[in-house]
């Protein structure tokens, strides 16, 4: 879409006011020199279309991150040749996006980063992205409106709490933890199983009775420590307002993925709902599926 | 980047909300452009500096010095902030808190009610004199301390764009002044340093040299349709009575003392041109360019009759006096006179004239003059027929005789008495005009530029003391001599010859020469003659210089008199001593050239000859065969343009440079397929190798060497040494293979 900008509309209407000094003064340079500003309107605008096609738009939908942290939203430009001017904001006036301007996009592969802002959880639609330019002479507004589905989840912003206070409430949770720990019939430093020895090895964990019987050199082996296994309740979480409580929880993922902890995650009092609790597991990709659920709820 | 478009960030007042708004807000000028700007407000102005008063131009100065100053404080400012944190400088926050110090300060510096009760105090000024300078030059003094002042409050875009325009308008007006060939390039080049710091806000980060290329090459583009509208949109009629420039006269003037016209010819600038359109043009004695009549004398100084009393035989009367070309039968000679803008309203003839063709706006008089009726403020052309030898005014009215004898009696009192000698030694009145003529001629007179200065411009005092003079000195003495003897007579001023720029001596088919030039009259070229009115011949030309000097008359200005002139003035010894080298003359009478066609084709391009030359291309004009004429053109040209800009900028598809080996390859391959041995493309070039040596193998060892050299520089990493050694290896190799590949042929047949 290209569309003279409010600067486009005025050159012509100052075109206009040069043809009628022209006019009046019976001025041939005058008209001459209104014809070339005429003409020049009609070429910008050509230019201006030639300036803004054949872009290609690539970006990612879904950023997350923690309420009032900035997502940046990444929009990969490839141009065949140099373009100037290249603009760009998330089309809902709404989210109040302020212009990212790229000033020159070069020949190959460059980036424009919308940034947004959320101050509050949950998962938004951030509708489609305005892309513009108004080279050459800003006479004329080029303008695509790109639909990438961009969305934010956006976590609940982390509180921070005393540890032992949770460590106050695990140890309430004990009943909890006991027979999950039975069923999984895992407890920590369990023998799990033989290797063959390894030079260098700790002659402390071969296994000598193997050796013994002739068997062959193996050290044993032992699963290493889980730590305390969590449950994080939301439930447990010291406060009556549930905002609160879930920005706890936040921190305390944070926390327990920074230790390496394993935990679950319990949004729902039933523990038999799967949908809504987490089982207990560690790692980034945990973290991100936790802090989903609580953005989410 | 940030570091070196340090950018100012101004915050605006602009409160809309909308997303559009905040960009207004977001204001950036480069420091580049900042400058680029600045310099452009400077040359905006500079072209029509001279039309401003002094005033004006001293405060506009001030105010540009000041916008300056401001600009260098800023730099400053930023430089000492950008010291303070060297290792922030890249991180786009850091420079941001850097361009807030200068904003800041420039904002203190210009309030908005100082600058507000600046200019209001600069409008109380121009209306005050506005009834000096006239309505338009106000205008434009308006225009110009606006644009100056504007310059201080550049704090959305929407102000940046504003002054852009101004400045734009300030070109187009400085338009109405002068339009010749070198101005409007001046405009031009203006015009495209002001889009290119329009452009330079878009793409700061190219260099000002590749923007000002992309503006050229902009404008170009639109120079096509440009030249179509030029061509075909119709010529409106003025919508309303516009106030025209009251710029100081140029050229002659109504009142001729003795020594006038001398100051006149110190300038070389271009009074008219003449265009004879390929007859003959007349010897220079007969470039009588008559401008003016000059029928009062006060004893002092030489007046035009006074318009009422003539007025007075208005109607009938006046159209007898004037040239009747019907009963004559003497040959025509038609010409077109281009005027360049004198701010008068005389015209010049090659009396006696009719207007051929388009005669509005000018006037036959009975003196056989041409006069515009309006005054000429920008360059004019118009159609003549001459007939040079056909006689002037038959007849004379009593009441005309009686202002061309009648004298202040007693102001000469020598030259009176001269004069009753002469009438009483010869009746004859040619005679006794040819015996003034003589006395001249054969006396110690001179002819010069700087003629001693005469107490109360007595023609007595010249005539028998000083005896030195310029053409008006000696055209005045005869005229009075010729009243006071009784024989009507008259001062007439105008120009005499013209330069030639031309080709001569073409021949066309026909066998006739043909003068494919024009003629060019200066200032110089000023003259003063006079007229005497004989029974049964009417009014006689008689040039009381050619009697003096006659090289003036007869082919031009003498060298001593253009050694005088270039030791008078600058400009003309600057011309003087071009016209002596040949090179640049003639680079000067091909810019004159140039000049003139510009004139013609541009400045004189009216409506009539839009007419005409519709007609020419597409037959008779009808209404709407002029609208589809319109539409049409535009129509196609948009599209020429478009299709254009759509073949430029068509992806472009790099021709690979193929390396020398590969073409070697290449070649062998090509021969191989000659043989009827083609490789498929999907092959390898080692199975193709081992395909050719099952099936020919004489060919074997040769274009296994081939192959393997052609692997190796494809897919072995070589240094440039290396490639090069066994590119040359390869070449061996491949003159091998054609050995014997030919060899095998031989075998074969």
């Amino acid at each position: 879409m290209i569309y003279p900008t409010r600067f486009g509309l005025t050159y012509v209407g100052f075109v206009v006011l040069v043809f009628l000094l022209g006019t009046n003064y019976q001025n041939n340079i005058i008209l001459l020199f209104s014809y070339l500003l005429a003409s020049l309107f009609i070429s910008v605008m050509l230019h201006s279309f030639y300036n803004f096609s054949q872009l290609r738009f690539y970006s990612r939908a879904k950023q997350q991150g923690y309420a009032d942290a900035t997502l940046y939203y990444v929009i990969k430009i490839t141009a065949k040749k140099t373009h100037y001017d290249i603009n760009a904001h998330f089309s809902d006036a709404r989210l109040n996006s302020p212009i990212v301007n790229l000033g020159q996009c070069k020949q190959g592969t460059q980036e424009l980063i919308l940034a947004y802002k959320p101050s509050k959880r949950g998962q938004y639609k951030l509708g489609r992205v305005t892309v513009f330019s108004e080279y050459s002479l800003g006479l004329f507004k080029s303008k695509a409106m790109l639909d990438f589905g961009h969305y934010a989840i956006i976590y609940p912003k982390a509180k921070s709490f005393i540890a032992g206070q949770y460590q106050l409430s695990g140890q309430v949770d004990e009943p909890n933890r006991e027979s999950y720990q039975t069923t999984n019939s895992v407890g920590s430093d369990d023998f799990s199983e033989l290797k063959s020895f390894v030079r260098g090895e700790s002659k402390a964990r071969t296994a000598w009775k193997q050796l013994a019987k002739g068997q062959g050199h193996y050290s044993k082996h032992y699963q290493a420590s889980q730590g305390q296994l969590t449950w994080l309740k939301l439930s447990d979480m010291p406060s009556n307002d549930l905002e609160i409580q879930l920005a706890y929880l936040s921190f305390l993922i944070g926390e327990l993925t920074t230790a390496k902890q394993s935990f679950g995650l319990a949004l729902c009092p039933d523990m038999t709902n799967t949908a809504m609790n987490i089982p207990p597991n560690s790692g980034f990709h945990h973290q991100q599926a936790c802090l989903t659920a609580l953005a989410l709820y | 980047m940030m570091l070196f478009n340090k950018k100012k960030k101004l915050v605006s007042q602009n409160t809309s909300g909308n997303v559009n708004g905040k960009t207004m807000s977001n204001f950036y000028l480069s420091r580049q452009n900042s400058w680029l700007l600045c310099l452009c407000q400077c040359l905006n102005i500079a072209v029509v500096a001279l039309e401003l008063s002094t005033w004006m131009l001293i405060i506009i100065a001030l105010s540009l010095a000041w916008q300056a100053l401001l600009l260098q404080q800023n730099r400053a400012t930023a430089n000492t902030s950008r010291g303070k944190h060297p290792g922030t400088v890249q991180s786009n926050l850091a420079s941001k808190r850097h361009s807030h110090g200068p904003s800041k300060q420039l904002a203190t510096n210009i309030s908005p009610v100082v600058l507000g009760i600046f200019a209001l105090l600069g409008c109380v000024a121009i209306a005050l004199t506005a009834k000096q300078v006239g309505i338009l030059l106000s205008m434009v003094h308006l225009l110009c301390f606006s644009y100056a002042l504007k310059g201080f409050e550049l704090r959305t875009r929407r102000d940046f764009y504003q002054l852009l325009l101004l400045g734009l308008f300030i070109l187009a007006s400085a338009l109405i002044f002068r339009q010749d060939l070198v101005f409007s390039l001046i405009i031009l080049s203006l015009l495209i340093i002001n889009l290119t710091v329009l452009l330079q806000f878009f793409s700061s980060e190219n260099a000002f040299a590749t923007n000002l290329k992309v503006v050229v090459v902009l404008l170009g583009q639109s120079a096509l349709l440009a030249v179509v509208l030029f061509l075909v949109f119709p010529r409106l009629s003025p919508f309303w009575q516009v106030p025209f420039a009251k710029s100081a006269k140029t050229g002659l003037s109504d009142t001729v003392k003795p020594g006038d016209i001398a100051n006149l010819t110190r300038s070389t600038k271009l009074a008219f041109r003449a265009d004879f359109g390929g007859q003959k043009i007349p010897n220079y004695a007969q470039l009588y360019w008559r401008a003016m009549v000059l029928e009062n004398y006060d004893g002092r100084q030489w007046r035009r009759q006074n318009k009422v009393t003539q007025n007075k035989a208005d109607g009938s009367g006046t159209k007898s006096l004037i040239f009747d070309a019907s009963n004559t039968e003497v040959l025509p000679l038609t010409y077109q006179v281009f005027v360049e803008a004198s701010f008068q309203k005389y015209l010049f003839a090659l009396a006696p004239a009719v207007v051929t063709g388009n005669a509005s706006g000018i006037t036959a008089q009975t003196d056989y003059t041409i006069q515009s009726s309006t005054i000429i403020s920008q360059a004019k052309s118009y159609r003549l027929t001459s007939y040079l030898t056909a006689p002037l005014a038959l007849e004379l009215s009593p009441q005309s005789r009686q202002i061309n004898l009648s004298y202040p009696q007693g102001s000469n009192p020598r030259l009176e008495q001269l004069a009753l000698q002469l009438q009483h030694n010869y009746v004859d009145v040619q005679a006794r005009a040819q015996a003034v003529l003589t006395l001249i001629n054969q006396q110690n007179y001179s002819y010069t530029l700087q003629p001693p200065l005469l107490v109360n411009n007595s023609l007595d005092q010249f005539f028998f003391d000083s005896q030195a003079g310029f053409c008006v000195h000696y055209a005045s003495a005869f005229t009075f001599l010729m009243r006071a003897s009784g024989i009507p007579a008259r001062l007439v001023t105008g120009y005499l010859g013209g330069e030639y720029n031309g080709v001569t001596n073409e021949v066309n088919s026909a066998g006739k020469i043909v003068n494919k030039g024009h003629l060019s009259i200066y200032q110089y070229d000023a003259h003063a003659w006079s007229e005497i009115w004989v029974a049964g011949k009417g009014w006689l030309r008689i040039d009381p210089t050619g009697a003096v000097d006659p090289q003036r008359v007869n082919i031009g200005w003498s060298n001593q008199l253009l050694q005088e002139q270039a030791e008078l003035n600058n400009t003309f010894f600057n011309l003087y001593r071009m016209k002596n080298i040949a090179w640049l003359n003639t680079l000067r009478l091909q810019f004159d050239a140039l000049d003139y066609q510009w004139t013609r084709w541009v400045i004189g391009f009216t409506s009539q000859q839009q007419y005409d030359l519709l007609k020419h291309w597409f037959g008779k004009m009808v209404p709407w065969k002029l609208a589809l004429i319109i539409a049409v053109t535009l129509v196609l040209s948009m599209l020429m343009l478009m299709l254009l800009l759509h073949w430029l900028n068509r992806p472009k598809v790099k021709k690979q440079a193929f390396a020398q080996w590969q073409i070697i390859y290449h070649k062998a391959i090509d021969r191989l397929a000659k043989q009827g041995m083609e490789k498929p493309l999907a092959m390898t070039v080692n199975d193709f190798a081992k395909k050719i040596r099952q099936q020919y193998p004489e060919l074997a060892l040769v274009f296994t060497q081939l192959s393997a050299s052609y692997n190796r520089l494809c897919y072995q990493t070589l240094s440039i040494s290396e490639q090069e050694k066994q590119t040359v290896t390869m070449q061996q190799q491949y003159h091998h293979f054609i050995q014997v590949l030919k060899n095998s042929d031989k075998k074969h047949l």
